[in-house]
């Protein structure tokens, strides 16, 4: 942590993360208080900027090859509140802000303000609410405070869950309500964890309480279990397996626009703060069996998601099901990345590989299911339902947008050449190096079942058999273009050369900078 | 224009053709046009096999993962006769679905598979070939169900299925090779030289046996054949039968290390390898369709040469994968032409069979190496590897075999001509069919010396004319004695081992359902809720256990 | 029995209230206080360990940081039991009902 020190606010990239912070924020207030037809506009105009912010970011770290800091007002921890970005945090950024442009301009079409009207209020609080997200992420992906980080998370949650309802149909309501109930138990068990750790080490501030937690010989008790409790509230938030109980009718639920987000994006913000807590916090602490634990529950939801999946009835349930599935890759990182010959001190130096898919394996399932659920939105529009039963023959009529489905679907299934095929060799890799052959067995099994339930989707829309579709409402060509673009960029990160994806390993523990082959 | 560049070229054309299929005019056209895609692959490979120069080589970047392209002997004369197929039954399938729906995406699996196709037999690395492999196996699904019916899609499923497996083997072996490689380098030759010294040595031949093995149809995963085949159009199961089955192949002769003689390996192969030959044969005589007979055969000859691949393997002797390469070239040139052939029969009526079944007679009979014929000269060609000792014998016994089956296959086909009184195939058909009769029969003299076949005395002499001659005899007169009493066998379903798994639907639906309920219990609230408690308990107590 | 040990007791009475109220009640309503009553008790918890623990500055026994932690958190709680009765209020105009375990 001393070079952290000697970075301390000084690094010339920082204003760019207030930058970062601020400007959804602003955006927020502009849209609520102009309103009507004009929150789209702010949303429209605030996204590229955003996207030029994140590039900006991504750009700074590379540059200089060490994480951004700031501290905000000139404080630091641990009476101020300082902001920090490292390679991880700004792919996560520039996700998240191409993922939101490309919903920003998908969404254009289902939440534009009728003619004749001055406002609406599903247009209104769908615009407002994606720019809360946004800041809400954003704060997630910046911050630097158990703390603060849990206030970022809950807002994050205050603006998901009324996406979720939009609609206004009783079965959406309850849904959100469950996604909120349960997503509140998980972060009052965050809390409670935070107190423990306050309690035990007087700070929340991530680098001065790791120091502290290596500093102090034996680890007490108390921190561990407020690392249980804290790693258990994250993951009722993450769903994973068993506690995927909200996720599926919430992600099925909201509309598409709304879908992709919740699914592509807003998960992913808990399972970062379980990588912050576990790589930064306390990377002394993962131990071998409860790196096993994580990634066996990553395994059945990996299993059990891709089953679920296979039955489902309709094209949003499957997708929302797919995500369960997916989400347990990302928890096949953590013994990966542990090696267990050297536990339970940890060395990213060691096995780049597993770190570097784990997160690629975050950012092509981002772009694959924003593309996948804004697909299926399309499908569902133009045929008035999602029934897998009646989407024979779709591909004739929807070519690019069934193609662009598919193309996303190789990504998740792990074909050549996307990103999901990279992250899956690095993953795979990093199993058969760490002598962990187990976890290929459940990669390979679960690559199985998500061609199976591709295969559900796709064989009827290929086919051209049964009566011609009748579309209750055309396609905009210039929607079914983003949703393309989308799933290309999932395709096209699996092309991009390992070596020039060393930005998730700046700013990590025992990482020099852009190290990998 | 440089090899190098011929070579991008090669796999260029069909994905340039690809892409112009975005664009509707192209797109209604494309049927026409698949005749040309593969043509640069054929200048290709032509050129290097003339020998004029080093044989092409393209690559993205030469100094670290060294992923790219190379044509070497073996995969020049697999490309070539592959490329010519790709060509004939292009030009066929116009014809033959020409004012059929469906045409245009049918030309974009054609045109997806073709570039898979060819690519396997030149690419040069583990993720070029991953990446080609599996274009072949997966997108030659839209040739298989092209047709639509409940039949078809079946075979697709069944298709897939395996197709998806064998994927799933080969990415395993390849991360194998991969992490077992000291270097960063890709070049397959790179890691399967580090592959005997690997830890995990056993495993990676295995999984690397089973994914090429499918594909190439060994015992037993040969299954998809015999029902992939006779659901898919003529044109592509020609293709199916002659080049996808060779992506397997070619699999085998990249990955396997021949320099290392792994005894057991070797030995298993061709165990496996014998198995298939006679398997298939014992199967394919039950059968009634054309098309199902020629796939068991191809099954059959597969396993002919997986036998001599793994001899090759046994003694570490590289002359085995190009006795190997000969053999595959042959069969791919000459079972291509029959598939053309049954179409072709198919649309001629019973009087004028005559000038389709001679020439396909040949041919078949070329299997069982009927002298002078392209078979000739491809079973002269393993016959040193096969030895003289029992697998020698075996060889020839299978070359009995393959004489009974290709007969049972003339008798059958002829057996199917047109329905109508005066038919004629069309010429689109016919001279395809032509072309690639003619180069089942010639190319292998002309390709002879690729084959390391002895001085022509030698393969022209009395000794082994006659020794060409007698399997083929008694595989007919046993032929004689199938049409008697061959009413007699048993009816064995397409696909013979598929009925084991008859039932696997039904388990799989009653898991299905039992996991569904199971995730109602789990997203109950109560469950969830304690789930969540006992989640944190078990993660304190796994760190605890951990820092004792 | 010295307050602090008192306080803890209190913290941790709630927080088992609470979360079997959150676990076991069907109604969304109950689960909701049940949530205030966890929360609650949380906080309490919060503040017990913070003036125990190495947070504490000056000499006096109280820990500023941890108030203003406690603080920002009871807004936090306070905004998410808005929007959680906002929403059973919609539920029970729709369908009249304030259980979620009936539906999938």
């Amino acid at each position: 942590m001393d070079s952290l020190a000697t970075l301390a606010s000084a690094t010339w990239g920082g204003p760019l993360l207030v930058l970062a912070l601020m400007l959804p924020v602003a955006a927020l207030m502009l849209a609520f208080v102009l309103g009507g037809r004009h929150a789209e506009r702010v949303v429209l105009a605030t996204l590229p900027i955003g996207l030029g912010v994140a590039v900006a970011i991504a750009a700074a770290i590379i540059h200089q090859g060490a994480a951004l800091h700031y501290d905000l007002g000139g404080w630091a921890p641990p009476l101020g509140v300082s902001l920090h970005a490292d390679g991880l945090s700004a792919t996560l950024l520039l996700t998240t802000a191409v993922v939101l442009c490309a919903v920003g301009l998908y969404a254009r079409a289902d939440f534009r303000v009728p003619p004749g009207v001055s406002e609406a209020r599903a247009p209104l609080a769908f615009w407002t609410l994606l720019l809360a997200v946004w800041a809400g992420l954003n704060a997630v992906f910046l911050g630097q405070d158990l703390f603060n980080l849990y206030v970022a998370l809950e807002l994050l949650t205050f603006a998901a869950v009324p996406l979720v309802c939009l609609s206004g149909s009783p079965q959406t309501i309850a849904a959100a309500l469950r996604y909120l109930l349960f997503a509140l138990m998980g972060s009052v068990l965050y809390l409670l964890g935070g107190a423990l750790f306050y309690g035990a080490y007087g700070t929340l501030d991530i680098p001065m309480l790791s120091a502290r937690l290596a500093s102090g010989d034996p680890i007490a008790p108390a921190a561990l279990a407020a690392a249980a409790l804290m790693t258990a509230g994250l993951l009722a938030k993450t769903a994973l397996f068993p506690l995927h109980l909200w996720l599926p009718p919430a992600h099925a639920g909201a509309p598409a626009a709304g879908s992709a987000v919740l699914s592509a994006l807003v998960v992913k913000a808990s399972f970062f703060l379980i990588l912050r807590l576990w790589f930064d916090v306390m990377p002394a602490s993962l131990t071998h069996l409860a790196a096993q634990v994580l990634a066996a529950l990553g395994a059945a939801a990996i299993l059990f998601g891709g089953v679920l999946a296979l039955r489902q009835a309709r094209l949003k349930m499957l997708i929302a099901y797919s995500t369960l599935a997916q989400i347990g890759y990302l928890f096949l990182v953590f013994p990966l990345v542990a090696n267990p010959a050297a536990a339970p001190i940890l060395d990213l130096g060691q096995t780049p590989g597993a770190w570097t898919g784990g997160v690629l394996q975050l950012v092509s399932h981002a772009f694959a299911k924003a593309a996948m659920f804004m697909a299926a939105g399309l499908i569902a529009g133009a045929l008035g339902h999602d029934q897998l039963r009646g989407l024979g023959g779709i591909g004739r009529v929807l070519p690019m947008t069934v193609f662009a489905f598919a193309l996303a679907g190789l990504s998740l299934m792990g074909l050549p050449p996307s990103g999901g095929f990279a992250s899956k060799w690095l993953l795979l890799s990093a199993s058969i190096e760490t002598g962990q052959w187990w976890w290929t067995l459940v990669m390979l099994a679960g690559g199985l079942l998500t061609g199976a339930y591709l295969f559900r989707v796709l064989a009827p829309a290929l086919s051209t058999r049964g009566p011609p579709l009748t579309l209750v409402k055309p396609v905009e060509r210039s929607r079914e273009l983003v949703v393309l673009g989308l799933a290309l960029c999932s395709v096209v990160l699996g092309l991009v050369p390992f070596s020039s994806f060393g930005l998730v390993q700046i700013g990590r523990l025992g990482a020099t900078g852009i190290g990998l082959p | 224009m440089t090899q190098s560049s011929l070579l991008m070229a090669a796999l260029g054309t069909p994905v340039l053709a690809l892409l112009a299929c975005l664009w509707r005019p192209v797109r209604e056209r494309m049927l026409g046009l698949l005749v040309l895609a593969p043509l640069p692959a054929l200048a290709a490979a032509v050129i290097a096999l003339a020998g004029v120069g080093e044989g092409g080589r393209w690559m993205l970047d030469p100094g670290l993962l060294q992923i790219g392209l190379v044509l070497d002997r073996p995969g020049a004369l697999l490309l070539g006769v592959a490329a010519l197929l790709w060509g004939a039954a292009g030009a066929y399938a116009w014809t033959y679905l020409r004012g059929k729906p469906n045409g245009r995406r049918f030309a974009v699996f054609w045109l997806l598979t073709l570039t898979g196709s060819l690519g396997v037999f030149v690419a040069a690395d583990l993720l070029s070939f991953y990446l080609t492999f599996a274009l072949v196996s997966l997108a030659a699904w839209g040739l298989v169900a092209h047709d639509g019916t409940v039949r078809a899609r079946r075979a697709g499923v069944v298709y897939l299925l395996l197709a998806v497996l064998g994927e799933v083997f080969l990415l395993l072996a390849f991360v194998l090779l991969a992490v077992a490689s000291p270097g960063d380098s890709l070049a397959i030759g790179a890691v399967v030289a580090a592959l005997p010294g690997s830890p995990w040595c056993g495993p990676t031949l295995g999984l690397l046996i089973a994914g090429f093995g499918l594909k190439a149809g060994l015992v037993p995963l040969h299954v998809w054949l015999p029902i992939a085949h006779p659901a898919a159009p003529m044109p592509a199961s020609a293709v199916l039968s002659g080049v996808i089955v060779k992506a397997g192949i070619i699999g085998l002769i990249r990955f396997l290390p021949w320099d290392a003689g792994l005894v057991d390996w070797g030995q298993a192969l061709t165990a496996i390898g014998l198995c298939t030959a006679f398997y298939a044969v014992a199967i394919g005589i039950t059968q009634a369709n054309p098309k199902t007979v020629l796939a068991y055969s191809t099954a059959s000859q597969m396993g002919l040469v997986a036998t001599v691949f793994g001899l090759g393997l046994a003694v570490g002797d590289g002359a085995a994968v190009t006795a190997g390469t000969f053999y595959a070239a042959h069969h791919l040139l000459a079972k291509g032409a029959l598939f053309l052939a049954v179409g072709v029969v198919a649309a001629t009526d019973a009087r004028r069979l005559w000038p389709v079944l001679a020439p396909a007679g040949l041919l078949a009979l070329g299997f069982g190496g009927l002298p002078l014929t392209g078979g000739f000269l491809a079973k002269l060609a393993v016959k040193p590897v096969l030895g003289v000792g029992l697998v020698g014998w075996l060889g020839t016994l299978s070359a009995i075999g393959s004489t009974l089956l290709m007969v049972h296959f003339l008798h059958r086909v002829a057996a199917n001509p047109a329905p109508e009184a005066v038919a004629s195939a069309a010429p689109g058909l016919v001279w395809p069919w032509w072309v690639m009769c003619l180069a089942a029969l010639v190319l292998p003299w002309v390709l002879a010396p690729l084959g390391r076949l002895g001085p022509w005395s030698d393969t022209l002499g009395w000794a082994a004319l006659w020794g060409g001659l007698w399997p083929v005899l008694i595989g007919a007169v046993l032929a004689l004695g199938l049409r008697r009493w061959g009413e007699r066998l048993p009816k064995v379903p397409e696909g013979d081992l598929v009925v084991l798994f008859s039932n696997a639907g039904r388990v799989a639906a009653a898991l299905g359902d039992a996991l569904e309920r199971a995730d109602g219990w789990l997203r109950r609230w109560p469950v969830a809720g304690v789930l969540l408690l006992v989640l944190a308990l078990v993660l304190w107590g796994a760190m605890l256990a951990g820092t004792r | 029995m010295s307050s602090v040990t008192l306080f803890g007791l209190c913290g941790a009475a709630l927080v088992g209230l609470g979360l079997f109220g959150l676990i076991v009640q069907p109604g969304v309503l109950r689960k909701i206080l049940a949530f205030n009553l966890l929360g609650s008790g949380v906080l309490l918890l919060f503040g017990v360990i913070a003036r125990r623990g190495g947070g504490v500055v000056a000499g006096n026994g109280s820990d500023p940081v941890a108030q203003a932690l406690i603080i920002t958190a009871l807004v936090v709680a306070f905004a998410a039991t808005v929007l959680a009765v906002a929403l059973l209020r919609r539920l029970v105009q729709e369908t009249g009902r304030d259980s979620l375990d009936s539906d999938g």
